[in-house]
């Protein structure tokens, strides 16, 4: 089995499994043991990918001016959907809140409800699903075409790991801005729901606003001063972040069959990292609120 | 070729030889080209044998400074090298090229050239066999060592490879920025000086991006990339191919003016028998996973062999 054929060496590996021996195996046997230790190096591949990236953060030479052409890609050009996301999604919960809530007579508790949803796990959910088709398929694309047109052969060639040059940057731009576009994410929202509150229920600015902060404050503190609730809201976006960009590059860099596979790596991306974004949140709620005391 | 002693001491400042043919020595200045090119349309074979006959061994690199003794180890060495991919690729592929040397691979579409320059360059790892450069193996290298050992090496890519989101300065600047402590102004230096090498105008092309080039130019600016740090090896993968014949020319020119002027040693893949045949030092030909043939591109023309003569035939 030859590295490339396994996308080894997309990922600059050593081969560490020897080729199988096919004289001694029947035929069926070969193929089964193949199957099963392709599906163990994809896997291995992907935390590799992950490892290294991660480790070539803080190793020379820093390629900063890719980080921040790449925080401006990922962050500054997302702007737009984010704000349109949050918006809606503040507006629409205050609204079906507002509905619910008025069978109890509590209309006022709207924005206990918004700010709840939105910084636990709209926010972070919904910028996380936004950026993973914006730019996790952008991301695929790009390293799709340049593994194609040989590109990334070239800068191997030329003596750069491609990890270090295309994916660190990548993954420390999306790690820093995904946090920073679900908080405005979240802030939206909950003007949004400031904005329906006061349209739809006629529930006063102050109030609003108050409900907001007690429901922040209700969920309690981790060194007395930092909300349980901006934990949550921070650690999502911040390993979603992570989660997107290096399963971007991860199709992306193993692109194999022409233009064609390049679209497959884009479709790939945006299916893995939106599934992955839904199930590891589960897990994240589930851990965070074992650890942080939560009322 | 190592049983072939040079001529004559090398000159400085001159080339290797007299121009036994004009049409080859002078090769490097455009003003020629025309006629050049067309003097050998008569009968290809022909001109070939002629080429070979008045020609001063491509080997012998005139000024060209040599480095190393003549019992060094090839520069360039494939010994027993089997690949597979889904199926078999290349089995039991030796070959080697010697300081200064232009070894061309030929060889059938999809027969695993652009492979085996891939083994060399430890993109691929063989799955038994060795490639060593300068008489060091490397199939077994880490991965951060194999980046070392690529640093000796140019590649001209297929398609050029260049990076589309860089300009065709920073293109080219890419090894300088990347390997060395050059200054901004040594780095402009440089790259000028490589454009002109291989005949594009600086200040026309420098600022435009690979996607505005021609076929032909980008070629050339890869082949700028690939020798911007002055490598000592350089690979080829179809430099020609898909060109105009007077851009063929111009680039096989080019070729053969590095190994020249620089005693650089190169691999070229090329489906270009004629322009094959007027860089190499030695030919090997691909066919059926296996090295057919290796050897001098006059050795190849006696041959007897019937499938070498069905492919030197379909010219
Ligand atoms: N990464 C890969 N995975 C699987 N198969 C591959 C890979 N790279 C090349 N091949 C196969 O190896 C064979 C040789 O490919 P290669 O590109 O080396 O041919 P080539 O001689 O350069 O052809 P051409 O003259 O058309 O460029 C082809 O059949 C190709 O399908
Ligand atoms: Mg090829």
């Amino acid at each position: 089995m030859a590295v490339s054929g396994t996308g080894f060496a997309p990922y600059g590996l050593d081969r560490s499994f020897p080729a199988p021996d096919r004289t001694r195996l029947p035929a069926f046997f070969t193929r089964l043991n193949d199957a099963a230790k392709s599906k163990v190096l994809t896997l291995q591949e992907y935390f590799v990918l992950a490892g290294k990236s991660l480790r070539f953060i803080f190793a020379r030479p820093f390629y900063a001016q890719d980080v921040i052409q790449q925080m401006d890609e990922i962050g500054v050009k997302s702007l737009g959907i984010v704000l349109l996301t949050g918006l809606f999604t503040g507006m629409v919960l205050a609204l079906q809140s507002s509905v619910q809530l008025k069978t109890f007579g509590a209309t006022m508790y709207i924005g206990n409800l918004v700010s709840a949803s939105m910084i636990r796990e709209l926010g972070p959910v919904l910028a996380g699903l936004m950026v993973a088709g914006r730019v996790g398929s952008g991301i695929a694309a790009q390293l799709g075409s340049m593994r194609v047109t040989e590109q990334i052969d070239a800068l191997n060639t030329l003596g750069t790991d491609p990890i270090k040059k295309l994916v660190t940057p990548r993954v420390l731009a999306a790690l820093i801005m995904l946090p920073v576009l679900t908080i405005i994410n979240d802030f939206v929202g909950i003007i949004g729901g400031n904005i329906i509150a006061s349209l739809v229920v006629g529930l006063p600015a102050s109030q609003y606003w108050r409900t907001v902060w007690d429901q922040i404050a209700n969920d309690g503190f981790v060194f007395r001063y930092v909300p349980n609730d901006f934990i949550q809201g921070i650690t999502k976006p911040f390993v979603f972040g992570g989660l997107i960009s290096i399963t971007a590059c991860y199709f992306g860099l193993g692109t194999t069959g022409g233009t064609e596979g390049v679209g497959q790596a884009t479709t790939k991306t945006v299916v893995t990292s939106s599934i992955l974004i839904l199930v590891i949140d589960y897990f994240i709620t589930q851990l965070l609120l074992s650890v942080l005391s939560y009322g | 070729m190592a049983d072939r002693p040079p001529t004559k001491p090398p000159t400085p400042g001159t080339p290797a030889a007299p121009p036994a043919d004009p049409d080859r020595r002078e090769g490097d200045r455009r003003t020629d080209l025309p006629a050049a090119e067309g003097r050998k349309t008569a009968s290809v074979r022909q001109a070939i044998r002629s080429e070979l006959e008045g020609d001063e061994p491509p080997t012998t690199p005139g000024d060209a400074p040599r480095t190393r003794g003549p019992d060094a180890p090839p520069v360039v060495q494939m010994e027993d090298v089997s690949l597979a991919f889904e199926n078999p690729i290349l089995e039991h592929i030796t070959l080697a090229a010697n300081e200064g040397e232009t070894v061309v691979l030929v060889g059938e579409s999809g027969t695993g050239k652009s492979t085996a320059l891939k083994l060399i360059l430890r993109l691929l790892v063989p799955d038994a066999g060795k490639v060593l450069i300068d008489g060091d193996d490397i199939t077994n290298l880490s991965f951060e060592e194999a980046l070392k050992v690529r640093q000796k090496m140019g590649m001209v890519f297929q398609g050029a490879a260049l990076f589309d989101s860089m300009s065709v300065f920073e293109n080219i600047a890419y090894p300088l920025r990347e390997h060395t402590q050059m200054s901004e102004d040594e780095i402009a230096g440089r790259v000028r000086e490589k454009l002109q090498f291989v005949d594009l105008e600086p200040d026309r092309v420098m600022d435009q991006m690979p996607a505005e080039l021609s076929g032909g130019m980008r070629k050339r600016v890869g082949i700028a990339r690939g020798m911007a740090n002055n490598p000592q090896i350089m690979l080829y993968d179809e430099p020609t191919s898909g060109l105009d014949p007077l851009t063929t020319g111009t680039i096989t020119r080019l070729i053969m003016k590095l190994q020249r002027e620089l005693g650089v040693t190169s691999v070229v893949v090329s489906h270009d028998i004629r322009s094959a045949f007027r860089m190499a030092s030695k030919v090997a030909l691909l066919h059926e996973r296996r090295i057919s043939f290796f050897g001098t591109p006059e050795e190849m023309t006696a041959s007897e062999d019937k499938y070498i003569q069905d492919f030197l035939g379909g010219l």
